[in-house]
């Protein structure tokens, strides 16, 4: 009895110190993202966006489309890069073998036709079947290539590509029209001392589109994707913004980033054997940075926006975060030796430590608390106020966060301009601790699992497009 | 004890957040409400005066209505939808002009107080639109500004209204420059300013820093004025190599060879990129003059070099036929990949 009284006590401590812990580190980047934001709060945009269209004051981008199954999305995608405000690009889209009708969808649509070219093997990668470009639109190309997974499609697609740089778009995704004039504002402007960039990733689900372009977006029904909404608003301001200030960001999403081909190319290009390669190439590049000894730095975007579809249902979310976590922890394990070691500098000395602590191991100590407070309830007595202390850690944590997420992005960029919306989303903010967080934890639990099983196969995201979502709303 | 004290404490933090969150969302209606009026009425101008200020600039004989003058922000802002529309979409020194008279009659002291205003980003909408509209009326007070603790971004725009308004000046700051701009940016300057303003940066070249000069001779080739290609001609010299590079792609831009001598020797040229930018200006040249050199190129070692050269023999009219005799007695298997790969591009598109 006295042993289990000193176990409760002390994971009790360590969950609360725990807590304590990551509060204080979410209101520091909470406040350091505040303060950015504000600053440049109701600043024309537009000035640099007009100088910027001419390609005289930019750099030509090549866009990359890795497309597997993507014969629902893949049009729009293609449409809305089509549509960016940007003055020298080039579209990739690479077929990675898909077993659906994702190829001759755009080859029907694009009017793609076969062509020869020498493609210069930067990166080793599976073989290439087919080259094809289109005759309706000059800068789009198509590459037909043997399945070898997204990583591998990413590669092929770096070696075709003839610009210095290059921004890797999901075949599911929607790009703002001024998102890459944006995306690469901080390339631009240091002169190429910035050598990759990530910009915000947001939902889609809900919004009303046409060929490739968001032109209303409302709160969708469903209330999985409005906590996803939720946690996406939460993770940018209590995180990468203020990671990026200080050269910290170990993940700029896949789904939307640019970077220097000549650096990711010596970074090895993506990686084939392992989940999360966006996290992988980011880590990578972090990793030559430190070794040349050079002044490069990798950065969040706040205002360029990528829009993607998130999982509407619990088992595809499962699989999603599942990945996520997995891919994460695999990405970490491999650079362990980085984890506070002086000579990778701030990304070795907090970045990492940050991430193995909060990120990797948050799920399992939070789930831990989550077991506590259920199981102090039983045990009564003293526990009690244990367990109501950690409650109202997890309030602040889970609840306070993820609503003043909500309204200061209501405030500073108004994405949902309605009222009702607005309401709707505090108040699903009120409700996250009791189901939807301990869900993901469930989930990001998992994901470790798998990871110390070595389990890694890929969990298959159902899609139905994001225009075709609309009509079904 | 401790944990009942922490409990308190934390029960109050929480009530706190609540009220300060609660508050915050109320702000949050009020300011949107504010905002959806100011909205109405700054689109209550434009639906109401478009038209007035369309006649006003396109009728030689409109007569200026004084309706058209803002009482307040929205119409500031409404105004300055117009003005910008017709300045992106319209090159018309008259209605610069206009526009320029207007601002500085009634947009003045709007500008002016934005200018004074403690945000950051109201002092920098203003400097936009002083530069945009031309309101040089306003250049003493952003001379006042450098007394204050600006930004680099603001010092930028004051920069950009000096090249505007008082290019002397420009001049003078620059080259007491301490902060650093990026090279695009140092284009958006110089690519404003008057020839006998811009040639200046070309006098004591060495002496700028290497963004300025890399942005001066950019802009000097984007500006296709056949007065820089001596100055460009010069560079070549150089011993830095990113100048010379740059220099022939500004001499490609203008793209008017008269002699090709001074070229042949990059043809054998360490830096790849330098032979690229030789096997890209003899486009201009005709082949007769510049095959043998561009044969060179079509075997260098490196692929784009060879690429380049095959393309720009594929360009002229007799470079097809070189190029399949090129095939015939070449040896050189990189090369014969490159020559077959170009004919069978032009012959395709054709």
């Amino acid at each position: 009895m006295i042993f289990l009284h000193y176990s409760m006590l002390f994971f009790g401590g360590v969950i609360v110190f725990y807590m304590l812990f990551v509060i204080v580190s979410y209101c520091t980047m909470f406040t350091i993202a505040m303060l950015d934001l504000r600053k440049r709060y109701r600043l024309d945009p537009s000035e640099y966006d007009d100088a910027h269209i001419d390609a005289f004051y930019s750099k030509p981008v090549s866009l990359l489309v890795p497309a597997y199954n993507e014969e629902i999305g893949v049009v729009d995608t293609v449409y809305s890069l089509l549509n960016l405000r940007y003055p020298q690009t080039e579209i990739i889209i690479i077929n990675d073998g898909s077993t659906d009708s994702t190829l001759e969808t755009v080859i029907k649509h694009f009017q793609m036709k076969p062509v020869n070219k020498i493609v210069r093997t930067n990166i080793p990668t599976k073989e290439v079947r087919q080259i094809y470009e289109s005759e309706i639109y000059m800068n789009c190309i198509l590459v037909d290539k043997v399945n070898g997974g997204k990583a591998d499609a990413l590669n092929v697609g770096i070696n075709v590509s003839q610009y210095p740089y290059f921004c890797s778009i999901d075949g599911d995704s929607i790009l703002d029209e001024k998102a890459l004039l944006r995306v690469m504002k901080p390339i631009v402007l240091s002169d190429g001392e910035v050598v990759a960039a990530g910009g915000n990733i947001r939902i889609a689900n809900g919004a009303k589109m046409k060929l490739g372009s968001i032109y209303d977006l409302q709160l969708p029904n469903n209330y999985l994707v409005i906590m996803q909404v939720i946690e996406y608003l939460r993770a940018f301001l209590m995180g990468r913004i203020a990671l990026s200030k200080f050269n910290l960001v170990l993940i700029i999403s896949g789904a939307f980033s640019v970077f220097s081909k000549k650096w990711a190319v010596e970074a090895g290009g993506y990686a084939t054997n392992i989940i999360g390669e966006d996290m992988e190439l980011v880590v990578n590049i972090h990793r030559l940075i430190k070794e040349k000894k050079t002044k490069k730095r990798i950065e969040f975007v706040p205002d360029p926006v990528c829009w993607t579809e998130a999982p509407n249902t619990l088992g595809v979310l499962r699989n999603q975060r599942r990945r996520w976590h997995q891919g994460m922890f695999e990405s970490l394990w491999k650079h362990k030796k980085m984890t506070l070691n002086p000579r990778y500098g701030l990304i070795g000395l907090v970045s990492f430590p940050y991430f193995w602590l909060v990120e990797c191991l948050g799920p399992i100590v939070e789930l831990g608390g989550y077991i506590y407070i259920v199981i102090a309830f039983f045990l009564g007595q003293i526990y009690y106020e244990m367990a109501i202390l950690l409650l109202l850690l997890f309030v602040i944590y889970g609840v306070i966060f993820s609503v003043a997420s909500v309204l200061f992005e209501a405030w500073s960029m108004n994405s949902y301009p309605r009222k009702k919306d607005l309401i709707r989303m505090v108040l699903l903010a009120l409700t996250e601790i009791f189901w939807y967080r301990p869900l993901t934890l469930l989930w990001r639990c998992e994901g470790l699992i798998r990871f110390v099983r070595k389990k890694s196969e890929w969990g298959n995201m159902k899609r139905v497009g994001i225009a075709e979502k609309e009509k079904s709303v | 004890m401790i944990i009942e004290l922490s409990l308190q404490l934390l029960l109050v933090i929480l009530a706190l957040l609540f009220i300060v969150l609660i508050g915050f969302m109320l702000y949050i209606f009020f300011q949107r409400q504010r905002e959806v009026a100011f909205n109405k009425s700054r689109d209550l101008y434009l639906k109401d005066y478009s038209k007035l200020w369309y006649d006003y600039f396109f009728k030689n004989n409109e007569i200026f209505s004084v309706v058209l003058i803002p009482r307040g922000k929205p119409q500031v802002k409404a105004i300055e939808i117009i003005f910008s529309s017709y300045l992106k979409n319209i090159t018309n020194e008259e209605i610069t002009q206009k526009m320029k008279d207007f601002s500085n009659l009634y947009l003045k002291q709007f500008y002016e107080k934005d200018l004074m205003s403690k945000r950051w980003s109201i002092r920098m909408n203003a400097l936009y639109r002083i530069a945009e509209l031309q309101i040089d009326e306003l250049l003493d007070a952003c001379r006042k500004l450098e007394e204050t603790n600006y930004s680099k971004e603001e010092f930028f725009q004051l920069l950009k209204i000096y090249s505007i308004f008082q290019p002397e000046l420009f001049i003078q700051k620059i080259k007491v420059l301490n902060t650093h701009y990026a090279e695009s940016e140092y284009r958006r300057l110089f690519v404003l300013l008057e020839e006998d303003v811009f040639i200046q940066f070309f006098e004591d070249f060495t002496s700028w820093p290497a963004s300025i000069q890399f942005a001066v001779i950019d802009t000097a080739g984007a500006k296709r004025n056949m007065k820089y290609i001596d100055k460009l001609e010069q560079l070549l010299m150089n011993d830095n190599d990113e100048i010379k590079i740059r220099a022939l792609k500004g001499l490609f831009e203008i793209g008017v060879i008269e002699n090709i001598d001074p070229y042949i020797p990059f043809v054998t040229s360490d830096v790849w990129e330098v032979r690229l930018m030789i096997g890209k200006i003899f486009k201009y040249v005709p082949l007769a003059y510049t095959f043998p050199y561009l044969k060179q190129l079509l075997q260098d070692e490196n692929w784009w070099v060879r690429n380049q050269a095959a393309k720009t023999i594929a360009e002229d009219r007799d470079g097809i036929e070189k190029l399949k005799e090129f095939i015939t007695y070449s040896k050189d298997a990189y090369a014969l990949e490159m020559a077959q790969e170009v004919i069978t591009r032009k012959q395709g598109s054709r």
